[in-house]
């Protein structure tokens, strides 16, 4: 068998972290940083007594971190005889707020169709995290595949490089900046904005958020923006927005939806028209198809890939950005 | 596959977590079933269950395991102290959100999930998380409004289908017989993977193009179809494939993805990047970089760049050419 004390075995991080979970979880009034530093195994081997344990005391901010992004809160306390001493500070892991609750139960078939939500991100920015949710998921216990939902493969298209950024800039409510194009006028700017939602609309990912600038709430198409997001380095967090005008603001962008409203023409038999015939039948139309639109540069792009197929009866200014996007690939290809 | 991805320290720990919750106090399991049913090489189980073992707290270790049983593909872990901990843990908000996600995701898939069983799901994923807020994700279907049932129950009768199919060309052949292996809804266009009977070969097929579907009852899958190997990607490329150099603008990057460069794309200049990628007939690209209006341009060889040339003046002209042309 082999022998644990005997080899010199090095603490790898993972266990690391798990044994000051379950030492922050266990202890009855929490650990000083000081307690933690010098007992627990992956710390407790590079303390030095009386000494500078300043990496060992970063090591153990970032473990907190990393504790944190897996759902782990490690809450720092000062316990109530200690009146505000900061020197006795104790970390304490609840174990009410660790702990799945135990009434919630998964079945085999919930099981999978939250394997398959967490496979649709298979390749995107989310995907580490859907992983590991589903991995946490997977230790109630339940096993079996459900039949049903084999042979089906969703995918979730996420091809924005700022899209992880900006997601954790929303949970975390951090103000992110980026450079954006404007589509209109093709002017670059640089943008601050207090992100409150992603959401993806006619296939587009769109963040909302408070424009700091213009100073009301804003859209913004993540494929317009020109830069890297960044977000500032220990920037306090923004207030979160109200449920309400969250609302507002999305409803405002629906009301605009609504107001935007294209009449193309389907020429029957083709490959438009089989990607429209639902929707025509739905409209108990022949050819003609009302469709109301976010983006009249997204509607265009859809509209090229059937040349010669739809004709834009209205609005004029979407049929001429149609054709001189044509105009535009012809002359860049002369 | 995407489940056999190499494992970083955080989701080794994740994974600790998990098997910690999973396991039943002195219950004997085997490697290969653990490792099966949280969809992770076996070797992460053996070295998870390892480092379990290995922990010890003031001199106590929390987690038995016998190392020579372990040797042997077998997990047995006895927890020793009052602070072994075998509790599932919560999700965190990111965890939750992206799961949520993609629960909402699988709402928009027509067939697949009752609306009532996933709203259900949301519920349960809200509540099994600790943190105040996770971020929220929506997802607004583009619309993809077919029925995938039919293809699903032959799936999973494994079995054929028969169905008339409009290529590219606009042209319909009818009676088509594909062995449907599985379906890919992509964000505005829903796949069938299968092989083709007539081909002899795996093809992505669009579902929207598909018409008069029926179940072959009595023609099983193929081993040959069995056995083919399916790619993520719907375009597999091929060695007689050409390199085509390609400049977008940032409402093209998707096309980096999209395309598959065969390197790393380069930088010209604040905006634009440059990349090669391998294409089996350039007649394609017309409808691809077409699409874009101006946000994305061939740069060579020539014969690719006339490909598209040719297909956005067929585009301006409908009527004096004949519709755009690409290759099936």
């Amino acid at each position: 068998m082999a022998d644990k004390s005997v080899a010199k075995y090095k603490i790898s991080k993972p266990e690391r972290l798990f044994a000051l979970t379950c030492a922050l979880l266990y202890s009855k009034v929490g650990l000083s940083k000081h307690q933690i530093l010098s007992s627990i195994p992956g710390y407790m081997n590079e303390y030095k007594p009386n000494g500078n344990n300043k990496t060992l005391e970063r090591k153990f901010e970032r473990d907190k971190d990393t504790l944190r992004h897996n759902g782990i809160v490690a809450e720092a306390v000062i316990p109530a005889h200690e009146d505000e001493n900061n020197q006795a500070t104790v970390y304490v892991i609840k174990k009410s707020e660790f702990v799945w609750p135990e009434h919630i139960k998964l079945t085999a078939r919930q099981l999978a169709l939250l394997s398959l939500a967490a496979e649709a991100w298979a390749g995107g920015s989310l995907s580490t995290a859907a992983n590991k949710g589903i991995v946490k998921l997977r230790s109630m216990g339940v096993v079996g595949e459900d039949s049903d939902i084999a042979g089906i493969a969703p995918r979730i298209i996420e091809h924005e490089p700022n899209f992880r950024e900006i997601n954790n800039a929303v949970s975390d409510q951090r103000v992110i900046k980026f450079d954006y194009r404007n589509p209109n006028t093709g002017v670059i700017e640089t943008r601050s904005l207090e992100p409150w939602l992603i959401q993806q609309l006619d296939g587009q990912w769109i963040v909302l958020g408070f424009d700091q600038k213009n100073k009301e709430a804003r859209n913004f198409m993540l494929r317009r923006m020109v830069s890297k997001v960044t977000v500032a380095p220990n920037s306090a967090p923004f207030e979160a927005p109200s449920p309400e005008d969250v609302k507002k603001a999305t409803d405002d962008l629906e009301k605009f939806a609504d107001s935007q409203i294209a009449k193309l023409r389907i020429k029957p038999d083709t490959a438009a028209f089989f990607r429209y015939e639902p929707k025509l039948r739905e409209q108990k139309s022949k050819d003609v198809l009302t469709l109301r639109y976010y983006d009249k540069f997204v509607l265009a792009e859809q509209i090229r890939e059937y040349p010669g197929q739809i004709d834009v009866i209205e609005p004029k200014e979407l049929s001429e950005l149609v054709q001189a996007g044509y105009k535009k690939v012809v002359d860049d290809h002369g | 596959m995407a489940e056999l991805r190499k494992l970083s320290d955080s989701d080794r720990f994740n994974l600790m977590l998990a098997l910690v919750g999973n396991l039943i106090d002195g219950a004997e399991y085997d490697v290969p079933e653990l490792a099966k049913h949280f969809k992770v090489p076996e070797i992460e189980i053996t070295n998870a269950v390892k480092n379990l073992g290995f922990i010890e707290i003031n001199h106590h270790s929390p987690y038995g395991i016998d190392f020579d049983d372990l040797e042997d593909g077998n997990v047995a872990l006895s927890f020793k102290e009052k602070m072994s901990l075998k509790e599932v843990p919560r999700l965190s908000a990111r965890q939750a959100s992206a799961l949520a996600a993609g629960l909402v995701y699988l709402k928009s898939i027509p067939g697949l999930a009752d609306t009532k069983e996933i709203e259900t799901l949301q519920q349960i994923i809200a509540s099994g998380f600790g943190d105040a807020k996770a971020p929220e994700i929506r997802i607004n279907p583009v619309g993809i409004d077919l029925d995938i049932r039919i293809l699903r129950q032959a799936i999973n009768k494994g079995v054929a289908i028969k169905c008339d199919y409009q290529d590219n060309k606009n042209v319909t052949t009818t009676d088509r017989v594909i062995e449907p292996l599985r379906i890919d809804p992509h964000s505005e266009v829903i796949y069938l993977r299968g092989w083709c009977q007539e081909k002899q070969a795996l093809r992505s097929f669009r579902i929207d193009r598909m018409r008069n579907t029926v179940i072959l009852e009595d023609v099983k899958i193929s081993d040959q179809a069995k056995q083919a190997e399916l790619q993520d990607e719907i375009y597999v490329p091929s060695d007689s494939d050409v390199e085509v150099v390609l400049e977008v603008e940032p409402g093209a990057y998707g096309l980096m993805y999209d395309l598959k460069p065969i390197a790393e794309p380069v930088t010209v200049n604040k905006t634009s990047r440059r990349f090669t990628v391998k294409v089996g007939d350039v007649r394609n690209l017309g409808r691809l970089i077409t699409r874009y209006g101006g946000a994305a341009k061939v740069i060579s060889p020539e014969d690719a760049r006339k490909a598209v040339r040719d297909f956005a003046l067929a585009a301006i002209n409908p009527e004096t050419a004949d519709t755009p042309k690409d290759a099936e």
